[in-house]
């Protein structure tokens, strides 16, 4: 029965069938969009709008990140808008200018991103020893946690937002020129430790089948625990980017892109089921998402359409992955 | 010894969701007279009617192990057309079977995408959430819309007594719990979940069941959305919104499995949907800051979670085959 | 007599490799046929054209005189043939009623008719020897129980034609028998059965007529009286097998005063009154170095609840274990550094990671060796030649790569890529359950080959086994397990397989 897969791929693939098996699948899709959208999109092509483009993608492109790795685990980590939300109003509450608890100290700022940082962390960490010590699906604890943590930020600000942050935090998220290669210097950081670390083996191993990696003497717990971890602390890093572009700590920051952060991890090709994923995979992903969405607000087009059509075109995406899966390992 | 332990932690443990629901009762009526009244419990039960609903047709889909996450949207997408309806004058005998059909054909494009295209039902309710709202923003124009009088009696009507939002969620559990106990789709329903492959080798059209599961989801979304909008009277654009999760939380606090081919609707998810809204309802009546209902009813949810599955792992401890006594 | 079912050159490719070569045979009606052939002969593909899963490229089937093309497996439940698979395909969440009637309940009115189901149902249990209550839920129910419960479901449509894909697999000494005389009485009643398994001694026993695949085609074919054991394997491997079992290079290692001066007969793992409630208990034994020591037992002995306890993988309550002097404890991966290696008893479940590829899952015990830290980065240089050297050692076949999934490669492979795995951090002591399990007999003599050189090196090792010949083959001495104890010993010059057995069962 198993002779025939024994013997390897098949023979004589077309180049469309190459294009299609291929992992940059969505990158060519993203070429595709860009260069079918360009010529009827004013302003699309222009410096500026890559510049705004990749500002939106870059926070984006971490939480998509973090993402990645909890379900390359076999998790789900739905509390990271929450994570987002939270930090960004606990850092402005540590930094602003009128009442912060560091208004006007030099380190306001750096400290600020470092309780934000460790914070995300706590509540990964939270999570993760949820899920191992308590052995509780991932869904409903970070679902719960989602709701708790979005939750303690409404109430903790009474729903306000907190402005007058300082220059040198803004700075931060605002500066495409900061902000761009920090997101890049990340999301390498990233794929060294999932292509090329020990910690990254591990983390397909618990992904692909937790018992055989036990039996096979990986600490699984402290890798499931550590990957929440890694998943809080790049929200956070997100957090810190959108507190800045936005000048301000606000306790919905972030509540829209749950879905566009699973929906662009997924579409770069991450398995919800475990052990499959890439850093290439989802930066493909989002910047597919963050393109689309760029197009079809310069095209003018209303909010809703512009989610309708991305529903659209989340769902093609899934198809063509299923085809693809289909035909060539069927 | 451990025999005794066990024989006092698994009854407790089993009916947990009944007795975090008797303690939340309690705690309540403790803290305020006004709580147990037969008003506020009956006004409870009517509010916690659309969460039920929705939270019945999610369990179907749950029990199969998959997921539906556009139950939100297709609520939004119902009352948005009800409200069109309405608004132009059209009655409610024609309005609602409309609001039916909507859901119905929501859940159809579920059902497609998940049984012949062959999409994770994940990806698929993810993509038509985003449609679904997309379309209703659409329809409604993004603004909010109130809705004539008619809609509202929807609410307070009584038959024989009874609040008809009551009625009408008694009904859909009565026949959903009907269905899965007593019917052979029922049982298949809960194959499927077990054991897909083996359920399609024993010879049962796997794929009709799956896109009947899914239209039943869209339809008790549906009937949901009225429920809603029977008690808000309005529209707003964000309508529905996160609604899918409440669902999914009613269910698995009812004891339905997350994985597929475990649960069931009554008493789980009602109960699971009725402790959620007492929550909340509770929180009302004290005069709690409005703010920290959601911290609430998230510990609440969380704390039925961890019952659950220390009892599964409890149960897999004792469970552990014995070779000898 | 006109055969019920007739396969007539029936042929099979997948991705232009031929499977099925033309295969022509005949099942007459009230006959058992046998159907034994190597892992990849072609018998699963066989049987999914048989169960309308696939669809041959050429030839023609006919059942009961009429050609036979079935689209779906309802198709053939409707055409009256009934299939027990290797993998069973029951609802563990159903009761035993639900799971025999799940696609034609009893109904009035759209409701199920309970009682009138629940009276069928025990009807057929009845009929196959299970005595339990129709409203049992499947997860309590041992697989020789669920196995019946199989059987039961094929009846309750009345199929003429059973197929039993390796039905014993997992099944106790007992169990078995009652299989086997249900098998019998079916054959009695007139129904045809084709029985498909690698336990040979099994195959002459009940089957009436046998026919051998060999890389897609039949390569023997007659009356079962015709065929040996010997010439069955012949047939399957293609050439003449001398012998089953290797011949060890070094003298085996007696339990006199002698070997204790000599290094390799040292005591390596000392297990002094384990115990555990309900699993195991008093257990007491000393695997020394160079020895291969069996323990034999029926399903639920405890066996393998032993093997997990030793490496760490379930708790125990009493008693100590030491590896070369002091005591061995804590996780898995504690034991591991110690020189610990457990081959688990099912692949799918606990031994591999079925998606990922060959060498990540030869790498995943050893792979920390070659990095730092958790987060450093790993030298990959030394990992491929670890990598290289141990595919050559367990002679894992070159046209399989690396990067391949595992889950493509056939059972025997897989089972290489396992031990590989665990020669890779050289073990001391290996805990080897079930490591013949499914696959055929070529790998079955090379995995052989590799314990002996194991043992030869210097390690011991244990072999968890249901098959006694394979444990009386291999090792040195034989413990036997019963209900938790260890209720014999047996060393090399005094195995007696009637004794054995007799220690093994319930008093």
């Amino acid at each position: 029965m198993n002779v025939a897969a024994d013997t390897g791929s098949p023979s004589g693939s077309s180049r469309l069938t190459a294009a299609l098996r291929s992992e940059y699948l969505v990158l060519f899709l993203c070429a595709g969009l860009f260069g079918g959208l360009a010529p009827f999109t004013p302003g699309l092509a222009s410096t500026d709008n890559f510049l705004g483009l990749f500002g939106n993608l870059a926070p984006l492109l971490l939480v998509a990140l973090g993402q990645t790795l909890v379900l390359i685990v076999g998790g789900i980590d739905l509390s990271v808008t929450s994570i987002i939300a939270l930090t960004s109003v606990v850092g402005a509450l540590v930094m602003n200018r009128d009442t912060g608890w560091l208004a006007g100290s030099g380190a306001a700022a750096p400290v600020a991103i470092g309780v934000m940082l460790v914070l995300g962390g706590l509540i990964g960490a939270g999570n993760g020893l949820a899920v191992t010590k308590l052995r509780m699906p991932a869904f409903m604890v970070t679902l719960t946690a989602l709701m708790f943590f979005s939750g303690l930020a409404i109430w903790l600000t009474q729903s306000k937002n907190i402005g007058n942050l300082p220059t040198a935090f803004t700075e931060l998220g605002s500066r495409p020129a900061l902000a761009l290669p920090l997101a890049a210097l990340i999301a390498g950081l990233v794929h060294l430790l999932l292509e090329r670390s020990l910690y990254g083996r591990w983390l397909r191993a618990c992904g692909f089948n937790a018992r055989t990696a036990h039996v096979s003497g990986v600490p699984v717990e402290a890798v499931v625990i550590a990957t929440y971890v890694a998943s809080g602390v790049l929200a956070a890093a997100a957090s810190v980017l959108y507190t800045g572009r936005l000048e301000t700590g606000s306790p919905v920051l972030g509540q829209r892109i749950l879905l566009d952060v699973i929906g662009a991890t997924v579409l770069g090709g991450t398995s919800l089921f475990g052990g499959k994923g890439r850093v290439s995979w989802t930066f493909f992903g989002v910047l597919f998402l963050s393109l689309l969405d760029n197009a079809l607000n310069l095209l003018g087009l209303s909010h809703f359409t512009i989610m309708m059509v991305k529903g659209g075109v989340i769902l093609l995406a899934a198809l063509l992955d299923t085809a693809r899966t289909r035909w060539f390992n069927a | 010894m451990n025999h005794t332990r066990q024989r006092h932690l698994l009854p407790l443990l089993n009916h947990a969701t009944l007795i975090l629901f008797a303690l939340v009762l309690a705690g309540f009526g403790l803290l305020s007279p006004k709580f147990l009244t037969a008003a506020n419990l009956s006004h409870l039960l009517v509010q916690a009617s659309s969460t039920a609903v929705i939270g019945v047709g999610v369990t179907f889909v749950l029990l199969t192990a998959g997921v539906d996450l556009s139950i939100g949207s297709i609520m939004f997408v119902a009352a948005a057309v009800a409200g069109k309806l309405a608004l132009g004058g059209a009655p409610l005998a024609v309005t609602l079977p409309a609001i039916l059909g909507v859901g119905m054909v929501f859940g159809a494009l579920n059902a497609l995408l998940v049984t012949r295209l062959g999409i994770l039902a994940f990806i698929a309710t993810l993509g038509s959430l985003y449609v679904g709202r997309g379309f209703g923003l659409w329809l409604t124009q993004t603004r909010a819309m109130n809705l004539p009088d008619s809609f509202l009696t929807l609410g307070t009507v009584r038959l024989v007594g009874v609040p008809l939002p009551l009625v009408i969620s008694g009904g859909v559990v009565a026949v959903a719990h009907i269905v899965l106990t007593r019917t052979p789709f029922g049982r298949q329903i809960y194959a499927v979940g077990n054991h897909l492959a083996a359920a399609r080798k024993a010879g049962l059209n796997t794929r009709r069941l799956l896109a009947t599961v899914y239209i039943f989801s869209g339809l008790c979304a549906a009937i949901g959305g009225i429920l809603s909008l029977a008690q808000l009277g309005a529209v707003s654009p964000t309508f529905g919104t996160n609604r899918e999760f409440t669902a999914i939380a009613a269910a698995v606090l009812g004891g339905t499995s997350l994985f597929g081919g475990r649960g069931g609707v009554f008493p789980g998810t009602v109960l699971g949907a009725v402790l959620i809204q007492s929550v909340e309802n509770g929180l009302v009546i004290l005069n709690a800051d409005p703010y920290l209902y959601p911290l609430v009813t998230a510990g609440i949810i969380f704390l039925a979670v961890l019952i659950d599955s220390t009892r599964s792992r409890l149960m897999a401890h004792w469970g552990q085959r014995k070779i000898f006594v | 007599m006109s055969p019920l079912l007739q396969f007539e050159s029936v042929g099979k490719a997948f991705l232009g490799v031929d499977v099925l070569k033309a295969v022509s045979f005949g099942v007459a009606p009230g006959r058992i046929v046998g159907l034994v052939g190597e892992n990849g002969a072609g018998k699963s593909t066989l049987m999914n054209l048989l169960g309308g899963n696939l669809r041959p490229d050429t030839g023609s089937m006919q059942f009961q005189g009429a050609p036979y093309a079935p689209r779906d497996s309802r198709d053939a439940r409707r055409a009256g043939i009934g299939f027990v698979h290797q993998e069973l395909n029951l609802f563990t969440n159903l009761d035993l009623a639900e799971n025999l009637f799940l696609s034609d309940f009893p109904t009035r009115g759209g409701l199920i008719r309970r009682r009138e189901l629940h009276r069928r149902a025990s009807a057929l249990l009845q009929r196959v020897g299970l005595g339990l209550p129709t409203t049992t839920v499947v997860s309590r129910l041992s697989t020789g129980e669920r196995q019946l419960l199989e059987v039961a479901r094929a009846l309750s449509f009345d199929a003429r034609l059973l197929i039993l894909d390796e039905p014993t697999t997992s099944l106790s000494v007992p169990e078995r028998e009652r299989l086997f005389a249900l098998v019998r009485q079916l054959r009695a009643e007139g129904r045809s059965l084709i029985y498909i398994s690698h336990t040979l001694g099994d195959v002459l026993d009940l089957a009436d007529e046998l026919v051998v695949l060999r890389d897609g085609a039949v390569v023997g074919q007659g009356p079962a009286c015709q065929f040996s054991s010997d010439r069955l394997v012949a047939l399957m491997v293609g050439r003449e097998l001398k012998q089953l079992f290797p011949q060890r290079q070094r003298p085996r290692l007696p339990n006199s005063a002698e070997c204790l001066a000599a290094p390799a007969g040292l005591p390596l793992l000392e297990v002094r009154g384990l115990g555990q409630p309900g699993v195991v208990q008093d257990i007491s034994f000393t695997l020394h170095r160079g020895e291969v020591l069996g323990v034999s037992g029926l399903m639920g002995a405890g066996r393998t609840e032993l093997a997990r306890i030793l490496f760490g993988l379930d708790p125990h309550a009493a008693g100590t274990m030491t590896l070369a002097g002091p005591p061995l404890t804590g996780p898995p991966r504690e034991r591991i550094r110690r020189g610990l290696a457990l081959l688990t008893e099912s692949r799918r479940d606990d031994g591999l990671c079925l998606e990922a590829s060959v060498a990540d899952n030869l790498a995943l015990v050893t792979v920390g060796r070659h990095a730092r830290s958790p987060l450093g980065l790993l030298r990959f240089a030394g990992l491929r030649a670890a990598l290289g050297k141990v595919r050559a050692a367990v002679r894992l076949q070159p046209r399989l790569t690396d990067e391949q999934a595992v889950q493509t490669l056939s059972g025997g492979n897989q089972q290489k890529v396992v031990l590989a795995k665990w020669l890779l951090a050289e073990p001391q002591v290996l805990l080897l359950d079930e490591p013949t399990r499914g696959i055929d007999v070529g790998a079955k003599f090379e995995i052989y080959q590799l314990i002996h050189q194991l043992a030869d090196r210097g390690a011991g090792v244990v072999v968890i086994s249901s098959e006694l010949e394979e444990l009386t083959g291999l090792c040195d001495r034989i413990l036997v397990m019963n209900r938790g104890r260890i209720t014999g010993e047996f060393s090399r010059d005094n195995f007696d397989s009637a004794r054995i057995l007799q220690a093994a069962l319930p008093t």
